[in-house]
Protein backbone atom coordinates (compact mmCIF):
# COMPACT_ATOMS: atom_id res chain seq x y z
CA UNK A 1 0.00 0.00 0.00
CA UNK A 2 1.48 3.75 -1.08
CA UNK A 3 2.70 5.49 -0.50
CA UNK A 4 5.93 3.53 -0.79
CA UNK A 5 8.72 5.91 -0.41
CA UNK A 6 7.97 8.13 2.89
CA UNK A 7 11.35 9.12 4.44
CA UNK A 8 13.71 11.04 2.63
CA UNK A 9 16.02 8.31 1.92
CA UNK A 10 17.84 7.89 -1.62
CA UNK A 11 15.62 6.33 -3.23
CA UNK A 12 13.00 9.20 -3.07
CA UNK A 13 15.97 11.16 -4.24
CA UNK A 14 16.15 9.11 -7.35
CA UNK A 15 12.66 8.65 -7.78
CA UNK A 16 12.12 12.46 -7.79
CA UNK A 17 14.95 12.48 -10.69
CA UNK A 18 13.26 10.21 -12.31
CA UNK A 19 9.59 11.60 -12.12
CA UNK A 20 11.50 15.04 -12.42
CA UNK A 21 12.14 13.86 -16.39
CA UNK A 22 9.03 12.99 -17.05
CA UNK A 23 7.86 16.07 -15.69
CA UNK A 24 10.24 18.23 -17.67
CA UNK A 25 9.93 16.18 -20.92
CA UNK A 26 5.64 16.73 -20.70
CA UNK A 27 5.98 20.93 -19.78
CA UNK A 28 8.36 20.77 -22.85
CA UNK A 29 6.01 18.41 -25.44
CA UNK A 30 3.18 20.49 -24.40
CA UNK A 31 5.21 23.89 -25.23
CA UNK A 32 5.20 25.34 -21.83
CA UNK A 33 8.37 26.46 -22.80
CA UNK A 34 7.41 29.40 -24.54
CA UNK A 35 6.65 32.35 -22.24
CA UNK A 36 4.31 33.53 -25.21
CA UNK A 37 2.54 30.50 -25.42
CA UNK A 38 1.94 30.21 -21.49
CA UNK A 39 0.83 34.28 -21.34
CA UNK A 40 -1.34 33.22 -24.07
CA UNK A 41 -3.84 32.23 -21.39
CA UNK A 42 -4.72 35.97 -20.15
CA UNK A 43 -4.95 37.20 -23.62
CA UNK A 44 -7.30 34.85 -24.92
CA UNK A 45 -5.15 33.56 -27.59
CA UNK A 46 -4.16 29.99 -26.14
CA UNK A 47 -5.59 28.57 -23.40
CA UNK A 48 -2.88 25.33 -23.39
CA UNK A 49 -2.21 26.37 -19.56
CA UNK A 50 -5.73 25.99 -18.37
CA UNK A 51 -5.83 23.06 -20.14
CA UNK A 52 -3.00 20.58 -19.15
CA UNK A 53 -3.66 22.52 -15.84
CA UNK A 54 -7.13 21.29 -15.16
CA UNK A 55 -6.53 18.10 -16.98
CA UNK A 56 -3.87 16.90 -15.10
CA UNK A 57 -5.77 18.20 -11.72
CA UNK A 58 -8.93 16.57 -12.71
CA UNK A 59 -6.74 12.87 -13.40
CA UNK A 60 -4.72 13.23 -10.37
CA UNK A 61 -7.33 14.11 -8.31
CA UNK A 62 -9.91 10.62 -10.07
CA UNK A 63 -6.72 8.90 -9.80
CA UNK A 64 -6.15 9.27 -6.09
CA UNK A 65 -9.45 8.91 -5.26
CA UNK A 66 -9.70 5.54 -6.96
CA UNK A 67 -6.47 4.06 -5.55
CA UNK A 68 -7.80 4.89 -1.82
CA UNK A 69 -11.14 3.37 -2.69
CA UNK A 70 -9.21 0.22 -4.21
CA UNK A 71 -6.62 0.35 -0.99
CA UNK A 72 -3.76 1.15 -2.82
CA UNK A 73 -2.93 3.91 -1.01
CA UNK A 74 -3.30 5.69 2.41
CA UNK A 75 -4.65 8.63 1.63
CA UNK A 76 -4.55 10.03 5.13
CA UNK A 77 -0.97 9.80 4.80
CA UNK A 78 0.00 12.16 1.15
CA UNK A 79 0.63 15.73 1.94
CA UNK A 80 -1.96 18.25 1.84
CA UNK A 81 -0.96 21.25 1.18
CA UNK A 82 -1.69 23.96 4.44
CA UNK A 83 -4.05 26.59 3.96
CA UNK A 84 -2.90 29.79 5.85
CA UNK A 85 -5.84 32.77 4.72
CA UNK A 86 -3.47 35.72 3.86
CA UNK A 87 -0.50 34.38 3.32
CA UNK A 88 -1.69 32.00 0.71
CA UNK A 89 -3.66 34.62 -1.11
CA UNK A 90 -0.89 37.51 -1.42
CA UNK A 91 1.30 34.81 -2.75
CA UNK A 92 -1.31 34.08 -5.12
CA UNK A 93 -1.44 37.80 -6.16
CA UNK A 94 2.39 37.85 -6.07
CA UNK A 95 3.01 35.26 -8.25
CA UNK A 96 -0.16 36.35 -10.56
CA UNK A 97 1.95 39.58 -11.13
CA UNK A 98 4.89 37.52 -11.83
CA UNK A 99 3.65 35.39 -13.84
CA UNK A 100 2.01 37.92 -16.36
CA UNK A 101 5.52 39.83 -16.73
CA UNK A 102 7.98 37.47 -16.28
CA UNK A 103 6.08 34.83 -18.78
CA UNK A 104 6.99 31.95 -16.91
CA UNK A 105 6.78 29.64 -13.37
CA UNK A 106 9.10 28.33 -11.77
CA UNK A 107 8.35 24.98 -13.00
CA UNK A 108 8.27 25.71 -16.85
CA UNK A 109 11.24 28.23 -16.37
CA UNK A 110 13.46 25.03 -15.66
CA UNK A 111 11.78 23.36 -19.46
CA UNK A 112 12.96 26.52 -21.08
CA UNK A 113 16.12 27.27 -19.81
CA UNK A 114 16.97 23.77 -20.88
CA UNK A 115 16.06 24.24 -24.56
CA UNK A 116 18.43 27.40 -24.20
CA UNK A 117 16.08 30.38 -23.47
CA UNK A 118 18.05 32.80 -22.00
CA UNK A 119 15.14 34.95 -21.00
CA UNK A 120 14.08 32.14 -18.58
CA UNK A 121 17.69 31.54 -17.00
CA UNK A 122 16.87 35.06 -16.29
CA UNK A 123 13.97 34.47 -14.72
CA UNK A 124 15.09 31.25 -12.64
CA UNK A 125 17.37 34.03 -11.25
CA UNK A 126 15.35 36.50 -10.22
CA UNK A 127 12.86 33.92 -8.58
CA UNK A 128 16.06 32.96 -6.38
CA UNK A 129 16.44 36.32 -5.56
CA UNK A 130 12.80 36.85 -4.54
CA UNK A 131 13.07 33.96 -2.13
CA UNK A 132 16.16 35.75 -0.88
CA UNK A 133 14.55 38.93 -0.43
CA UNK A 134 11.83 37.21 1.34
CA UNK A 135 13.86 35.27 3.68
CA UNK A 136 15.99 38.36 4.38
CA UNK A 137 13.01 40.82 5.28
CA UNK A 138 10.95 37.72 6.89
CA UNK A 139 11.00 39.48 10.45
CA UNK A 140 8.73 42.24 9.19
CA UNK A 141 5.84 39.66 8.24
CA UNK A 142 6.78 36.87 9.82
CA UNK A 143 3.42 36.87 12.23
CA UNK A 144 1.45 37.35 8.59
CA UNK A 145 3.16 34.37 7.82
CA UNK A 146 1.93 31.87 9.98
CA UNK A 147 -1.63 33.73 10.70
CA UNK A 148 -4.64 32.70 9.74
CA UNK A 149 -3.89 28.95 9.87
CA UNK A 150 -6.75 26.91 8.81
CA UNK A 151 -4.26 23.71 8.83
CA UNK A 152 -4.33 21.21 5.96
CA UNK A 153 -8.14 21.79 4.63
CA UNK A 154 -9.78 19.99 1.97
CA UNK A 155 -11.96 21.66 -0.04
CA UNK A 156 -14.83 19.05 0.80
CA UNK A 157 -14.54 19.31 4.48
CA UNK A 158 -14.91 22.88 4.34
CA UNK A 159 -17.84 23.24 2.52
CA UNK A 160 -19.09 19.81 4.30
CA UNK A 161 -19.94 17.67 1.44
CA UNK A 162 -18.80 14.37 0.54
CA UNK A 163 -15.08 13.76 -1.45
CA UNK A 164 -16.58 12.05 -4.18
CA UNK A 165 -19.20 14.79 -4.75
CA UNK A 166 -16.50 17.45 -4.35
CA UNK A 167 -14.18 15.13 -6.86
CA UNK A 168 -17.47 15.26 -9.45
CA UNK A 169 -18.36 19.15 -9.10
CA UNK A 170 -14.80 19.67 -10.25
CA UNK A 171 -14.86 17.76 -13.10
CA UNK A 172 -17.66 19.58 -14.68
CA UNK A 173 -16.37 22.45 -14.06
CA UNK A 174 -13.51 21.48 -15.27
CA UNK A 175 -15.18 20.03 -18.33
CA UNK A 176 -17.30 23.28 -18.66
CA UNK A 177 -13.75 25.52 -18.81
CA UNK A 178 -12.35 23.28 -21.07
CA UNK A 179 -15.49 23.88 -23.28
CA UNK A 180 -15.72 28.16 -22.87
CA UNK A 181 -12.05 28.45 -23.53
CA UNK A 182 -12.40 26.64 -26.58
CA UNK A 183 -15.12 29.02 -28.16
CA UNK A 184 -13.10 31.90 -26.83
CA UNK A 185 -10.33 31.17 -28.63
CA UNK A 186 -11.80 30.10 -31.40
CA UNK A 187 -13.20 33.61 -31.34
CA UNK A 188 -10.39 35.11 -30.68
CA UNK A 189 -8.06 33.53 -33.60
CA UNK A 190 -11.15 34.18 -36.45
CA UNK A 191 -10.97 38.15 -35.47
CA UNK A 192 -7.18 37.98 -35.72
CA UNK A 193 -7.49 36.45 -38.83
CA UNK A 194 -9.47 39.21 -40.39
CA UNK A 195 -6.78 41.77 -39.95
CA UNK B 1 -13.79 19.07 -42.39
CA UNK B 2 -13.91 15.40 -41.67
CA UNK B 3 -11.05 16.24 -39.53
CA UNK B 4 -12.44 18.73 -37.40
CA UNK B 5 -15.04 16.56 -36.99
CA UNK B 6 -13.63 13.86 -35.34
CA UNK B 7 -11.72 16.45 -33.35
CA UNK B 8 -14.55 17.13 -32.14
CA UNK B 9 -15.92 13.65 -31.41
CA UNK B 10 -12.99 12.92 -29.41
CA UNK B 11 -13.46 15.60 -27.09
CA UNK B 12 -16.55 14.68 -26.38
CA UNK B 13 -15.48 11.45 -26.16
CA UNK B 14 -13.06 12.66 -23.41
CA UNK B 15 -15.57 14.96 -21.46
CA UNK B 16 -17.97 12.07 -21.10
CA UNK B 17 -15.66 9.87 -19.74
CA UNK B 18 -14.05 11.80 -17.36
CA UNK B 19 -17.24 12.40 -16.07
CA UNK B 20 -18.41 8.77 -15.91
CA UNK B 21 -15.36 8.30 -14.13
CA UNK B 22 -16.39 10.96 -11.28
CA UNK B 23 -19.72 9.59 -11.75
CA UNK B 24 -19.12 6.20 -11.10
CA UNK B 25 -16.95 7.34 -7.48
CA UNK B 26 -19.99 8.75 -6.27
CA UNK B 27 -21.99 6.01 -6.63
CA UNK B 28 -19.86 3.56 -5.98
CA UNK B 29 -20.69 1.93 -2.75
CA UNK B 30 -18.81 3.09 0.31
CA UNK B 31 -16.49 1.35 1.11
CA UNK B 32 -15.79 -0.33 5.04
CA UNK B 33 -12.75 1.03 5.67
CA UNK B 34 -12.87 0.20 9.57
CA UNK B 35 -10.09 -2.24 9.06
CA UNK B 36 -8.72 -3.04 12.43
CA UNK B 37 -5.25 -2.32 12.81
CA UNK B 38 -2.87 -5.03 13.37
CA UNK B 39 -1.47 -5.59 16.95
CA UNK B 40 1.99 -5.57 15.76
CA UNK B 41 1.48 -1.91 14.23
CA UNK B 42 -0.12 -1.03 17.52
CA UNK B 43 2.97 -2.14 19.65
CA UNK B 44 5.45 0.18 17.52
CA UNK B 45 3.25 2.88 17.65
CA UNK B 46 2.95 2.32 21.66
CA UNK B 47 6.51 1.94 21.88
CA UNK B 48 7.44 4.63 19.36
CA UNK B 49 5.11 6.69 21.34
CA UNK B 50 5.09 9.65 18.92
CA UNK B 51 1.14 10.24 19.85
CA UNK B 52 2.45 12.39 22.51
CA UNK B 53 2.12 15.56 22.65
CA UNK B 54 3.26 18.16 25.65
CA UNK B 55 1.32 20.59 28.09
CA UNK B 56 3.34 23.37 26.33
CA UNK B 57 2.01 22.06 22.97
CA UNK B 58 -1.67 21.90 23.84
CA UNK B 59 -1.17 24.99 25.40
CA UNK B 60 0.56 26.78 22.44
CA UNK B 61 -2.53 25.96 20.16
CA UNK B 62 -4.96 27.02 22.67
CA UNK B 63 -3.61 30.50 22.79
CA UNK B 64 -2.79 30.61 19.12
CA UNK B 65 -6.68 29.70 18.79
CA UNK B 66 -6.08 27.29 16.24
CA UNK B 67 -8.85 25.34 14.46
CA UNK B 68 -6.97 22.34 13.29
CA UNK B 69 -6.27 20.78 16.84
CA UNK B 70 -9.40 19.74 18.74
CA UNK B 71 -9.20 18.87 22.52
CA UNK B 72 -11.08 15.69 24.01
CA UNK B 73 -11.85 15.51 27.84
CA UNK B 74 -12.08 11.51 28.30
CA UNK B 75 -13.30 12.33 31.90
CA UNK B 76 -16.64 12.08 33.58
CA UNK B 77 -19.12 15.07 32.76
CA UNK B 78 -19.34 16.14 36.54
CA UNK B 79 -15.26 16.56 35.98
CA UNK B 80 -15.28 18.05 32.94
CA UNK B 81 -18.16 20.21 34.03
CA UNK B 82 -15.71 21.26 37.24
CA UNK B 83 -12.61 22.00 35.22
CA UNK B 84 -11.69 22.03 31.49
CA UNK B 85 -8.78 23.20 29.03
CA UNK B 86 -10.93 25.89 26.74
CA UNK B 87 -12.74 24.28 23.72
CA UNK B 88 -12.34 21.15 24.65
CA UNK B 89 -15.22 18.33 24.30
CA UNK B 90 -16.41 15.73 26.53
CA UNK B 91 -16.71 12.10 25.72
CA UNK B 92 -16.46 10.22 28.54
CA UNK B 93 -14.13 7.04 28.35
CA UNK B 94 -17.10 4.74 29.16
CA UNK B 95 -19.32 6.01 26.36
CA UNK B 96 -16.32 5.93 23.20
CA UNK B 97 -17.78 3.19 21.88
CA UNK B 98 -21.47 4.25 22.33
CA UNK B 99 -23.57 3.69 18.70
CA UNK B 100 -26.30 5.11 17.32
CA UNK B 101 -29.41 3.88 16.08
CA UNK B 102 -28.11 2.84 12.96
CA UNK B 103 -25.07 0.99 14.32
CA UNK B 104 -22.51 3.02 13.76
CA UNK B 105 -19.98 4.24 16.24
CA UNK B 106 -21.41 7.63 17.62
CA UNK B 107 -18.50 9.65 17.69
CA UNK B 108 -16.71 8.29 14.88
CA UNK B 109 -16.98 11.74 13.18
CA UNK B 110 -15.24 13.12 15.35
CA UNK B 111 -12.30 10.85 16.41
CA UNK B 112 -11.78 9.47 12.84
CA UNK B 113 -10.50 12.66 11.25
CA UNK B 114 -8.62 13.80 8.12
CA UNK B 115 -7.75 16.73 8.58
CA UNK B 116 -8.12 18.23 12.16
CA UNK B 117 -5.67 16.56 15.35
CA UNK B 118 -7.56 15.20 18.00
CA UNK B 119 -5.61 15.48 21.66
CA UNK B 120 -7.10 13.20 24.92
CA UNK B 121 -6.61 14.44 28.33
CA UNK B 122 -7.88 13.34 31.41
CA UNK B 123 -6.48 13.81 35.31
CA UNK B 124 -3.51 11.62 34.42
CA UNK B 125 -1.84 9.60 31.53
CA UNK B 126 -3.70 6.21 31.58
CA UNK B 127 -7.13 6.67 30.94
CA UNK B 128 -6.13 8.80 27.40
CA UNK B 129 -3.88 6.34 26.98
CA UNK B 130 -6.59 3.30 26.99
CA UNK B 131 -8.86 5.88 24.72
CA UNK B 132 -6.24 6.25 22.50
CA UNK B 133 -5.40 3.11 22.52
CA UNK B 134 -9.23 1.76 21.52
CA UNK B 135 -9.39 4.06 18.69
CA UNK B 136 -6.50 3.08 16.87
CA UNK B 137 -7.29 -0.26 17.61
CA UNK B 138 -10.42 1.37 15.12
CA UNK B 139 -7.80 2.31 13.21
CA UNK B 140 -8.79 6.20 13.68
CA UNK B 141 -6.22 8.41 12.77
CA UNK B 142 -4.99 11.79 13.98
CA UNK B 143 -5.34 11.04 17.95
CA UNK B 144 -3.00 12.13 20.09
CA UNK B 145 -2.29 12.31 24.11
CA UNK B 146 -1.49 15.22 26.01
CA UNK B 147 0.83 13.87 28.01
CA UNK B 148 0.42 13.77 31.78
CA UNK B 149 -2.73 15.09 31.71
CA UNK B 150 -4.18 17.67 33.70
CA UNK B 151 -2.20 17.31 36.69
CA UNK B 152 1.08 18.26 34.30
CA UNK B 153 -1.08 21.00 32.95
CA UNK B 154 -1.45 22.20 36.81
CA UNK B 155 2.45 21.64 37.27
CA UNK B 156 3.87 23.08 34.45
CA UNK B 157 1.42 25.90 32.89
CA UNK B 158 -0.72 26.81 35.91
CA UNK B 159 2.37 26.89 38.28
CA UNK B 160 5.82 26.67 36.19
CA UNK B 161 9.08 26.45 38.15
CA UNK B 162 11.59 28.83 37.79
CA UNK B 163 14.80 26.63 35.72
CA UNK B 164 17.68 26.11 38.15
CA UNK B 165 19.84 25.90 35.76
CA UNK B 166 19.48 29.93 34.32
CA UNK B 167 21.59 29.96 32.15
CA UNK B 168 20.14 27.49 29.72
CA UNK B 169 18.12 29.37 27.38
CA UNK B 170 15.99 26.88 25.75
CA UNK B 171 14.69 26.26 29.54
CA UNK B 172 14.69 30.32 30.24
CA UNK B 173 12.39 30.36 27.15
CA UNK B 174 10.05 27.70 27.88
CA UNK B 175 9.81 29.32 31.56
CA UNK B 176 8.83 32.68 30.01
CA UNK B 177 6.37 31.25 27.77
CA UNK B 178 4.81 28.87 30.74
CA UNK B 179 4.67 32.30 32.29
CA UNK B 180 2.71 34.06 29.74
CA UNK B 181 0.46 31.21 29.28
CA UNK B 182 -0.39 31.16 32.94
CA UNK B 183 -1.66 34.63 33.03
CA UNK B 184 -3.83 33.55 29.57
CA UNK B 185 -5.46 30.60 31.31
CA UNK B 186 -5.90 32.47 35.11
CA UNK B 187 -6.50 35.68 33.55
CA UNK B 188 -10.13 34.11 33.56
CA UNK B 189 -12.10 33.21 36.77
CA UNK B 190 -11.46 29.67 36.10
CA UNK B 191 -11.01 27.51 39.53
CA UNK B 192 -8.69 24.38 38.86
CA UNK B 193 -9.57 21.38 41.52
CA UNK B 194 -7.04 18.85 41.96
CA UNK B 195 -8.42 15.80 43.19
CA UNK B 196 -5.75 13.22 41.32
CA UNK B 197 -8.41 10.22 41.41
CA UNK B 198 -5.53 8.82 39.10
CA UNK B 199 -2.30 8.67 39.90
CA UNK B 200 0.45 7.93 37.74
CA UNK B 201 3.82 7.84 39.52
CA UNK B 202 5.82 6.40 36.74
CA UNK B 203 5.57 8.57 33.69
CA UNK B 204 6.91 7.52 30.58
CA UNK B 205 10.01 9.18 29.12
CA UNK B 206 9.57 12.65 28.67
CA UNK B 207 9.21 12.45 24.64
CA UNK B 208 8.18 15.63 23.59
CA UNK B 209 6.89 15.35 19.64
CA UNK B 210 5.96 18.00 18.30
CA UNK B 211 5.91 17.80 14.34
CA UNK B 212 3.27 15.85 13.09
CA UNK B 213 5.42 14.02 10.16
CA UNK B 214 2.67 13.99 8.03
CA UNK B 215 2.25 18.08 8.28
CA UNK B 216 5.35 18.91 7.67
CA UNK B 217 5.64 22.08 5.70
CA UNK B 218 7.92 21.76 3.46
CA UNK B 219 8.55 24.91 1.99
CA UNK B 220 6.08 23.96 -0.73
CA UNK B 221 6.64 23.35 -4.57
CA UNK C 1 -3.04 25.87 -36.72
CA UNK C 2 0.65 24.74 -37.04
CA UNK C 3 1.13 25.23 -33.59
CA UNK C 4 -1.14 21.98 -32.53
CA UNK C 5 1.00 20.06 -35.02
CA UNK C 6 4.22 20.89 -33.24
CA UNK C 7 3.04 20.49 -29.95
CA UNK C 8 1.33 17.44 -27.89
CA UNK C 9 -2.06 17.95 -27.54
CA UNK C 10 -2.65 19.68 -24.26
CA UNK C 11 -5.24 17.56 -23.14
CA UNK C 12 -3.26 14.74 -23.52
CA UNK C 13 -0.14 16.12 -21.95
CA UNK C 14 -2.78 16.99 -19.10
CA UNK C 15 -3.37 13.58 -18.92
CA UNK C 16 -0.39 12.44 -18.57
CA UNK C 17 0.46 15.21 -16.12
CA UNK C 18 -2.05 14.05 -14.51
CA UNK C 19 -1.02 9.94 -14.16
CA UNK C 20 2.54 12.03 -12.78
CA UNK C 21 1.33 14.08 -9.67
CA UNK C 22 -0.69 10.33 -9.26
CA UNK C 23 3.06 7.89 -9.13
CA UNK C 24 4.27 10.75 -7.48
CA UNK C 25 1.60 10.43 -4.36
CA UNK C 26 1.87 7.21 -4.82
CA UNK C 27 5.49 6.34 -4.55
CA UNK C 28 6.64 9.59 -2.04
CA UNK C 29 3.72 10.89 -1.03
CA UNK C 30 3.91 14.40 -2.61
CA UNK C 31 3.50 15.49 -5.74
CA UNK C 32 5.67 18.02 -8.11
CA UNK C 33 7.21 21.04 -7.45
CA UNK C 34 9.99 23.52 -8.39
CA UNK C 35 10.35 26.48 -6.34
CA UNK C 36 11.43 24.87 -3.34
CA UNK C 37 14.59 23.70 -4.80
CA UNK C 38 15.37 27.25 -6.04
CA UNK C 39 15.25 28.25 -2.58
CA UNK C 40 17.41 25.39 -1.03
CA UNK C 41 20.06 26.57 -4.01
CA UNK C 42 19.62 29.91 -2.34
CA UNK C 43 20.28 28.32 1.29
CA UNK C 44 23.06 26.53 0.05
CA UNK C 45 24.98 29.87 -1.21
CA UNK C 46 24.20 31.52 1.67
CA UNK C 47 25.64 28.52 3.97
CA UNK C 48 28.64 28.82 1.85
CA UNK C 49 29.25 32.70 1.59
CA UNK C 50 27.75 33.86 5.12
CA UNK C 51 27.54 30.65 7.30
CA UNK C 52 27.15 33.47 10.19
CA UNK C 53 23.90 34.75 9.18
CA UNK C 54 22.12 30.75 8.31
CA UNK C 55 23.45 29.56 11.22
CA UNK C 56 21.48 32.02 13.54
CA UNK C 57 18.48 30.13 14.28
CA UNK C 58 15.68 32.70 13.52
CA UNK C 59 17.35 33.38 9.83
CA UNK C 60 14.70 31.95 7.56
CA UNK C 61 16.45 29.07 6.02
CA UNK C 62 18.09 27.84 8.93
CA UNK C 63 15.05 25.18 8.29
CA UNK C 64 17.32 23.81 5.37
CA UNK C 65 20.51 23.05 7.87
CA UNK C 66 19.67 22.15 10.83
CA UNK C 67 20.72 19.60 12.27
CA UNK C 68 23.40 19.16 10.13
CA UNK C 69 21.07 18.89 6.88
CA UNK C 70 22.17 19.52 3.40
CA UNK C 71 20.28 21.54 1.74
CA UNK C 72 20.33 20.04 -1.67
CA UNK C 73 20.07 16.79 -0.22
CA UNK C 74 15.75 17.04 -1.06
CA UNK C 75 13.68 15.38 -3.60
CA UNK C 76 12.76 18.87 -4.98
CA UNK C 77 16.38 19.51 -6.24
CA UNK C 78 16.67 16.41 -8.02
CA UNK C 79 13.20 17.02 -9.33
CA UNK C 80 14.00 19.87 -11.07
CA UNK C 81 17.42 18.69 -12.33
CA UNK C 82 15.20 15.93 -13.79
CA UNK C 83 13.12 18.56 -14.82
CA UNK C 84 16.00 20.03 -16.79
CA UNK C 85 17.38 16.84 -18.38
CA UNK C 86 13.27 15.93 -19.08
CA UNK C 87 13.03 19.35 -21.34
CA UNK C 88 16.73 19.01 -22.90
CA UNK C 89 15.36 15.40 -24.49
CA UNK C 90 11.88 16.31 -25.36
CA UNK C 91 13.34 20.01 -26.90
CA UNK C 92 16.25 17.69 -28.27
CA UNK C 93 13.27 14.95 -30.07
CA UNK C 94 11.47 18.12 -31.34
CA UNK C 95 14.35 19.84 -33.03
CA UNK C 96 13.64 22.97 -30.58
CA UNK C 97 17.78 23.46 -28.43
CA UNK C 98 18.72 26.89 -29.63
CA UNK C 99 20.27 29.52 -27.23
CA UNK C 100 18.01 32.64 -27.89
CA UNK C 101 15.90 35.29 -26.35
CA UNK C 102 12.02 34.68 -27.01
CA UNK C 103 10.20 38.46 -27.03
CA UNK C 104 7.17 39.78 -29.60
CA UNK C 105 9.11 41.53 -32.70
CA UNK C 106 7.23 44.94 -30.75
CA UNK C 107 9.74 44.56 -27.72
CA UNK C 108 14.08 44.65 -27.50
CA UNK C 109 15.62 41.68 -25.77
CA UNK C 110 16.61 43.82 -23.28
CA UNK C 111 13.52 44.94 -22.12
CA UNK C 112 12.41 41.10 -22.13
CA UNK C 113 15.54 39.93 -20.10
CA UNK C 114 14.32 43.29 -17.67
CA UNK C 115 10.67 42.05 -17.60
CA UNK C 116 11.85 38.20 -17.06
CA UNK C 117 13.92 39.36 -13.95
CA UNK C 118 11.25 41.17 -12.38
CA UNK C 119 8.84 38.67 -12.80
CA UNK C 120 11.26 36.25 -11.86
CA UNK C 121 11.66 38.19 -8.05
CA UNK C 122 7.71 38.71 -7.95
CA UNK C 123 7.26 35.13 -8.66
CA UNK C 124 10.11 34.15 -5.89
CA UNK C 125 8.68 36.48 -3.14
CA UNK C 126 5.19 34.81 -3.96
CA UNK C 127 5.72 31.32 -3.78
CA UNK C 128 7.49 32.09 -0.57
CA UNK C 129 4.16 33.53 1.10
CA UNK C 130 2.39 31.11 -1.01
CA UNK C 131 4.18 28.33 0.49
CA UNK C 132 4.85 26.80 -3.08
CA UNK C 133 4.10 27.78 -6.67
CA UNK C 134 2.09 27.44 -9.57
CA UNK C 135 2.73 23.07 -9.69
CA UNK C 136 4.04 22.69 -5.92
CA UNK C 137 0.88 25.03 -3.99
CA UNK C 138 -1.75 24.91 -7.22
CA UNK C 139 -1.36 21.68 -9.10
CA UNK C 140 -0.92 19.14 -6.17
CA UNK C 141 -3.56 21.22 -3.83
CA UNK C 142 -6.04 20.35 -6.78
CA UNK C 143 -5.28 17.07 -7.06
CA UNK C 144 -5.68 16.57 -3.02
CA UNK C 145 -8.57 19.15 -2.93
CA UNK C 146 -6.94 21.59 -0.59
CA UNK C 147 -8.79 24.53 0.13
CA UNK C 148 -5.32 26.44 -0.53
CA UNK C 149 -4.53 24.70 -4.07
CA UNK C 150 -7.59 26.42 -5.36
CA UNK C 151 -6.95 29.69 -3.44
CA UNK C 152 -3.56 29.75 -5.27
CA UNK C 153 -5.00 28.97 -8.20
CA UNK C 154 -7.61 31.42 -8.40
CA UNK C 155 -5.46 34.22 -7.08
CA UNK C 156 -2.76 33.95 -9.77
CA UNK C 157 -5.24 33.42 -12.52
CA UNK C 158 -7.31 36.11 -11.53
CA UNK C 159 -4.52 38.24 -10.70
CA UNK C 160 -3.16 37.58 -14.51
CA UNK C 161 -6.46 38.40 -15.92
CA UNK C 162 -6.89 41.52 -13.90
CA UNK C 163 -3.35 42.82 -15.00
CA UNK C 164 -3.04 41.82 -18.30
CA UNK C 165 -4.13 44.85 -20.07
CA UNK C 166 -1.22 46.70 -18.51
CA UNK C 167 1.19 44.40 -19.86
CA UNK C 168 -0.21 43.61 -23.19
CA UNK C 169 2.82 45.20 -24.71
CA UNK C 170 5.05 43.01 -23.82
CA UNK C 171 3.43 39.67 -25.21
CA UNK C 172 1.21 41.54 -27.96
Amino acid sequence: MGPLFTGTDEWTLVISLVIGIGFGYILESAGFSSSRKLVGVFYGYDFSVIRVFFMAAVTAAIGLAYFGYLGWIDLSAIYINKFYLGSTILGGIFMGLGFIIGGFCPGTSVCAASIGKIDAIIFIGGVMIGSLIFSLAYPLYANFYTSGAKGAVTIYDMIGISKELAIFIFVVFAVITFYFTAEIQKKISEKSHKY
Amino acid sequence: MDNIKSIKKRYILMSILLIGLALLLLILPERDSSKELEPEKLLFEIIDKNHFVTTDYVADRIINNDNYVILIDIRQPEEFANFSLPGAINIPLNNILDKTESGEYKWKDYLNNDTKKNIFYSNGNTYSNQAWMITRRLNYKNNYIMEGGLNKWKETILDPQRPKNEADNNELTLYNFRKAAKLFFVGGDTKYSSDDSETVKNKPAPIINKNNKKNEDEGGC
Amino acid sequence: MKNQKKYMNSYLAGVLLGLLILFSFYLTREGLGASGAYKRVVAKVEHIVVPSYIENTSSYFHKYIKDGKEPMKNRLVFMVIGAFIGGFISGGINNRLKLKVEHTPNITSKKRILFAAIGGILFGIGASFGRGCTSGAGLNGMAVMAVSGFVVVAFIFGTGYLTAWFFKKLWL
